[in-house]
């Protein structure tokens, strides 16, 4: 009888769940999806900086079984692979070339630099690649299918959608990444885990001897090898009966491959595991995590935006508290990017510098903040974008309407116009009296919360209304409107 | 005077007595059958859509409007991410209501959209409206899309010669307007013209063409065949948006009126601003849209 593969439905199911994370607007808020994005590594480090120890501490025990249950990245490479299920070229020794990648990481992070970390985080790299790839070309489809000419009245259930946010650069950057990536693990299975992932490397310094391994049984293994070319990582070594485990992530593919059930998951007796070089690899990963842990406290982002002459400062998210606070814990996932319904935060190259690489900003002219809205800081997984409630956001100043009176409508043309005091939600941008019985905008900066409706309904161009980012959020004043409530005075006669 | 006009002039003097003595809906039908329907109707002290029906019957019901099989657009102002006590957006129960009337008057099909000001899909949902309709029957359909509005040329207007107007206006066999009376920031107030900027894809150019004429201007494209001015809930200040239910004050009025202009002029008075203080309005008059002289029209007064 065969045996029911359970590990590939897993692996896209899971697979799948992750995709949805980066695809379905109000995914990721709560339940099982937004908890799987909270508990991974960077995000979480970011968010409680203790988690690292966690993690290690969980390693430790169980090995690498985050990076083949947990990390998107890594079923990607799997499912990738087990498309072709080409066969492996078999063990080779772990390149030490990770330990300088993460060396890389760390160090930068404390120059303040975190756009390495961006350009590596497994997480953040699936994201960006299903926002700014899949996303787009998954809403062009709906489109294509939305327009489809339909004879009569028959009714339609795909509607027309704006495009999926997209910036050309950080969309090329994500599928050049995904598209060799892809083609790589094609190949080769799981080859960003056994090299490329500082996340991976990290969590290697306490698996080499964790006490969940793969353990060989000598007398029921017949040399085959079969193992060793299902081994995805290749640190299975059939001739040496060993799997290196600082690189095995417990994918279990050699288990499967082996048609003498000669290997197995199992808890190795203590003292077998403790050598010294485990000892020190374990010491120098605490080393990593508690100086990581000492760097997210203490480090600031090198170049602050805005800071230098000529350049507007870029807007934040609200919830994010300041730019200093965004850029430190933004990881550059995109689940900002597609929560937003207003399609307005966008990933960037560098508008938040080197350090800020493809984290968002706030664009006002694809539209603007909605001010009943606060789905990006429900499903910021880092705690870049703060949870707010929405009496809470809407109070939130994250920029400041700036007027420029000249470009104004009502000052070029001498016609009324009003469209940015029309869309103001707090009445910060209001209509006073001009000339001719015209009236012209004016900003209350203690009540603007800088949504930018006013920037987008300006009909100037160059716009007359522009906003500023706050590079420290402020909290707008109540409006000072007078009365309790709605005032009773039903028409007592007609007027004509 | 001849025997047959002294006969028709008995039988309606007959037929008018009686609708004075006849209470209720039978007399005022009867009351209509004699004077004719009315070119407005205002009605006040009711709920939205109870003023309704008793508006619609003094303008002479839905039959008028609305004949078997026709296709029929109802345009609320549906343009804000607001709840109905804000009073941003048209009272759904009022849009509920004519959609049904509509249908019952044999309708093929009830469109209802807005070209939304905030995002449609939450403004439609927040409004109510969209579920309101849907309960009556209609068919909610979105406008956020360019695909959807064809080019329209308007003869007449003094600036706005053509426009991109959403095709639903266009094509439908009936077209019911159905604003809500609120202060606005920009154009003074908004009322049954200013809310058929909800039917063009392209509101900016309005703002930097010159609003007032661009507004007056569209009113000549396709009169509406009824407009229904819901002055429930008035937004009194701070509009057209509104801060906060504080910004509202409860008329319970409504206007209903088949010429535009007369029930912006006849919505302006309850708001208690001079129609020709508001530039639209004056300008829709000069183009003969419509008349801000309440005079000129026969004026159905309706307490409830």
């Amino acid at each position: 009888m065969k045996r029911i593969r359970v590990r590939p439905l897993f692996v896209w199911i899971f697979l799948s769940g992750f995709a949805a994370l980066f695809l379905l607007s109000d995914a990721g808020e709560s339940g099982l999806l937004g908890f799987c994005a909270k508990i991974q590594v960077f995000p979480a480090f970011f968010r409680w900086g203790i988690t690292l120890f966690l993690f290690a501490g969980m390693t430790l025990l169980a090995g690498r079984f985050y990076c083949s249950f947990l990390c998107p990245l890594g079923l990607f490479q799997e499912a990738v692979h087990g498309l072709g299920k080409h066969r492996l070229s078999g063990y080779h020794r772990g390149t030490s070339l990770r330990y300088g990648i993460l060396a890389a990481v760390i160090i930068s992070m404390a120059t303040g630099t975190i756009g390495l970390l961006h350009l590596l985080d497994p997480f953040a790299n699936f994201g960006r690649g299903i926002t700014q790839i899949l996303r787009p070309v998954l809403v062009a489809a709906n489109n294509l299918l939305a327009s489809f000419p339909l004879p009569g009245d028959m009714p339609r259930f795909l509607h027309v959608r704006p495009p999926a946010p997209l910036t050309p650069f950080v969309a090329m950057a994500a599928g050049i990444f995904l598209a060799a990536l892809a083609a790589w693990s094609f190949f080769r299975g799981r080859p960003y885990c056994d090299g490329l992932c500082p996340v991976g490397t990290f969590l290697g310094l306490f698996s080499s001897h964790s006490f969940l391994r793969i353990r060989f049984d000598e007398g029921s293994c017949s040399n085959c090898g079969r193992c060793e070319a299902a081994c995805p990582t290749a640190c299975l070594s059939a001739r040496k009966r060993r799997v290196d485990g600082d690189r095995c992530v417990l994918c279990l593919s050699c288990i499967e491959a082996c048609p003498h059930g000669a290997l197995r998951l199992g808890i190795l007796p203590v003292g077998e595991g403790l050598q010294r070089r485990a000892f020190f690899r374990v010491a120098a990963g605490l080393g990593v995590a508690i100086s990581l842990s000492a760097i997210r406290r203490s480090w600031t982002p090198s170049v602050l935006p805005g800071t230098a002459e000529g350049i507007e400062p870029p807007i934040s998210p609200p919830g994010s508290r300041s730019h200093e606070n965004f850029i430190r814990k933004c990881i550059a996932c995109s689940a900002c990017v597609k929560a937003c319904p207003a399609g307005i935060i966008r990933p960037t190259l560098m508008a938040w510098g080197v350090s800020g690489l493809f984290q968002p900003v706030l664009d006002y002219d694809f539209g603007y903040c909605q001010y009943e809205c606060k789905s990006c800081s429900t499903v910021c997984p880092t705690g870049a974008i703060e949870p707010l409630s929405l009496e809470a956001k809407q109070r939130v100043q994250i920029g400041r309407a700036q007027f420029h009176r000249d470009a104004c409508i009502v000052v070029k043309n001498g016609t009324a116009c009003g469209a940015c005091a029309e869309h103001c939600p707090t009445q910060a941008a209001h209509m006073v009296p001009f000339q001719d019985g015209l009236t012209i905008p004016e900003v209350d900066a203690s009540l603007c919360i800088g949504c930018g409706a006013c920037h987008f309904a300006c009909p100037a161009s160059p716009k007359a209304m522009t906003v500023r980012g706050l590079s420290t959020h402020g909290s707008a004043r109540p409006a000072k409107t007078p009365g309790e409530g709605p005032v009773l005075d039903p028409l007592e006669d007609f007027p004509f | 005077m001849n025997r047959r006009e002294f006969l028709k002039k008995s039988l309606a003097l007959a037929v008018g007595t009686s609708a004075l003595l006849l209470r209720g809906s039978a007399g005022r039908a009867l009351a209509t059958l004699v004077s004719g329907p009315a070119d407005l109707a205002a009605v006040r002290g009711g709920e939205p859509e109870d003023m309704f029906d008793r508006g619609l019957a003094a303008m002479g019901g839905m039959k008028r409007f609305v004949s078997k099989g026709q296709t029929v657009v109802v345009k609320p102002n549906i343009a804000w991410d607001v709840r109905p006590e804000i009073g941003a957006n048209t009272n759904p129960a009022l849009v509920e209501r004519i959609v049904r009337r509509c249908i019952e008057a044999g309708a093929s099909k009830v469109y209802v959209f807005d070209h939304t000001c905030d995002l449609w899909k939450r403004s439609y949902l927040t409004s109510g409206i969209e579920e309101a309709a849907r309960r009556a029957g209609a068919t909610v359909v979105p406008a956020d899309q360019k695909r959807d509005y064809r080019k329209a040329s308007i003869p007449g207007a003094r600036i706005l010669r053509e426009t991109y107007v959403h095709e639903l206006v266009l094509q439908s066999d009936v077209f019911i307007n159905v604003p809500v009376l609120k202060n606005h920031g920009g154009a003074g107030l908004t009322i049954s013209m200013k809310n058929l900027m909800g039917i063009v894809w392209d509101r900016g150019e309005f703002h930097s063409r010159g609003l007032h004429q661009c507004i007056a201007d569209l009113s000549l494209l396709r009169k509406p065949d009824l407009n229904v001015v819901d002055a429930y809930r008035v937004m009194t200040r701070s509009g057209p948006r509104g801060t906060s239910e504080k910004d509202i004050t409860i008329r319970k009025a409504q206007v209903l009126s088949t010429d535009i202009v007369a029930a912006d002029a006849a919505a302006a008075k309850i708001f208690g601003t001079e129609p020709s203080s508001v530039e639209y309005i004056r300008q829709g008059d000069a183009l003969k849209a419509g008349t801000m002289d309440l005079n000129r029209l026969k004026v159905e007064r309706i307490a409830l």
